[in-house]
């Protein structure tokens, strides 16, 4: 434990991912209303929190299931979801090399959108690999508690909330504050076109298939588009 | 099945995935492992995955039928706040945004 953990780096994490949980709260909030919704007790919702610990996929296996998507669907859907963590990892992983298995395994279960923004810059400029890794410690950990807060909150709230509110439509909203910001650039635009037209045309099709059909076009689109791009430079 | 069952699969075998996913490089693979194409790819999935989820909750208001009029507070209020979204980056914001004009749309058009 001594060997890659420091009290200093790790409190500065904390305290550095406060100002990150105003948008993290609601968005725990939303999933836990959501899990309500198609049925999960508190603990049922806390340990989808807790264990899945991504927000995307907990509200799009909820939607899914919902729907009355078979299982199968449900996982592939998520598992294309939460393939961005690859990247993540893939990013982290020098920084990340000279640890113990057992330090590694826990930042890597730490590793979430947020806590990657948040610390990889700290790690580019500093080779302090006990204080990154202390930092990176404080940051996920803070992190993973307020999900889980923050998701039974959404629960005990979900309950007391009349339906007539649509507190539910806080969920397309939320993906919207993630996605629309994202939308910056010619690629970015074609993906998301893409995507649109094609879940919009494909909704029709079986088992929700249509959802993970539209992303994969949609990648593919993006595929395309650069390589247009680079041949045009 | 029973919904608490489908949840804790669900749950589980999400979990693993994730955790899979997140451990790939750090604690599996070497770094330059990852085939050129497939980081490419990786970059749109964000976008790809969170539009395809998101498009069809604002279009298809009743299941199975798009709705695009002025009628369908769900796609005004989803507009309304990308339009937030993408010029302020701010979270709190676009979902207050976007509930008030749910609400508002739908008092004002009934």
């Amino acid at each position: 434990m001594k060997r890659y953990f420091s009290r200093g780096p790790f409190l500065e994490g904390i305290r550095d991912m406060l100002p990150m949980l105003a948008g993290i709260v609601p968005f725990g909030i939303v999933c836990g209303v959501g899990a309500v919704s198609v049925g999960a007790t508190p603990f049922t919702a806390l340990a989808m929190s807790l264990i899945m610990f991504s927000g995307a996929a907990q509200i799009a296996a909820t939607q899914l299931i919902a729907d009355g998507a078979p299982l199968a669907v449900v996982v592939l859907t998520c598992f294309v979801l939460g393939l961005r963590f690859l990247m993540y990892s893939a990013a982290m992983a020098p920084y990340f090399k000279p640890l113990d298995a057992r330090w590694r395994n826990l930042l890597a279960f730490l590793l979430t959108d947020q806590a990657f923004a948040s610390t990889i810059q700290r790690f580019r400029e500093c080779d302090d690999l006990r204080g990154n890794t202390s930092y990176f410690f404080g940051s996920g950990l803070v992190l993973w508690v307020v999900w889980g807060l923050s998701s039974v909150g959404g629960v005990l709230l979900g309950a007391l909330i009349p339906a007539a509110w649509e507190l539910d439509f806080v969920v397309p909203v939320c993906f919207i504050a993630i996605l629309a910001p994202l939308l910056r650039d010619r690629i970015s635009i074609i993906v998301f076109t893409t995507a649109a037209l094609a879940a919009v045309a494909l909704d029709a099709l079986p088992m929700r298939l249509s959802l993970i059909c539209a992303g994969l076009l949609a990648i593919a689109s993006g595929l395309v588009a650069d390589r247009v791009a680079a041949r045009h430079g | 099945m029973d919904r608490t069952v489908a949840l804790w699969l669900v749950t589980l075998v999400v979990g693993a995935l994730n955790f899979a996913s997140r451990v790939s490089f750090i604690a599996w693979f070497a770094r330059n492992d990852m085939p050129p194409l497939l980081a490419r790819a990786l970059r749109h999935v964000p976008v790809a995955m969170l539009t395809a989820i998101v498009i069809p909750a604002l279009v298809f208001v009743v299941p199975g039928s798009a709705n695009l009029s002025p009628h369908n507070h769900k796609l005004i209020a989803g507009l309304a706040a990308g339009a937030v979204a993408w010029w302020s980056r701010n979270t709190v914001l676009t979902i207050a945004v976007g509930m008030a004009t749910l609400w508002g749309v739908r008092y004002l058009v009934g």
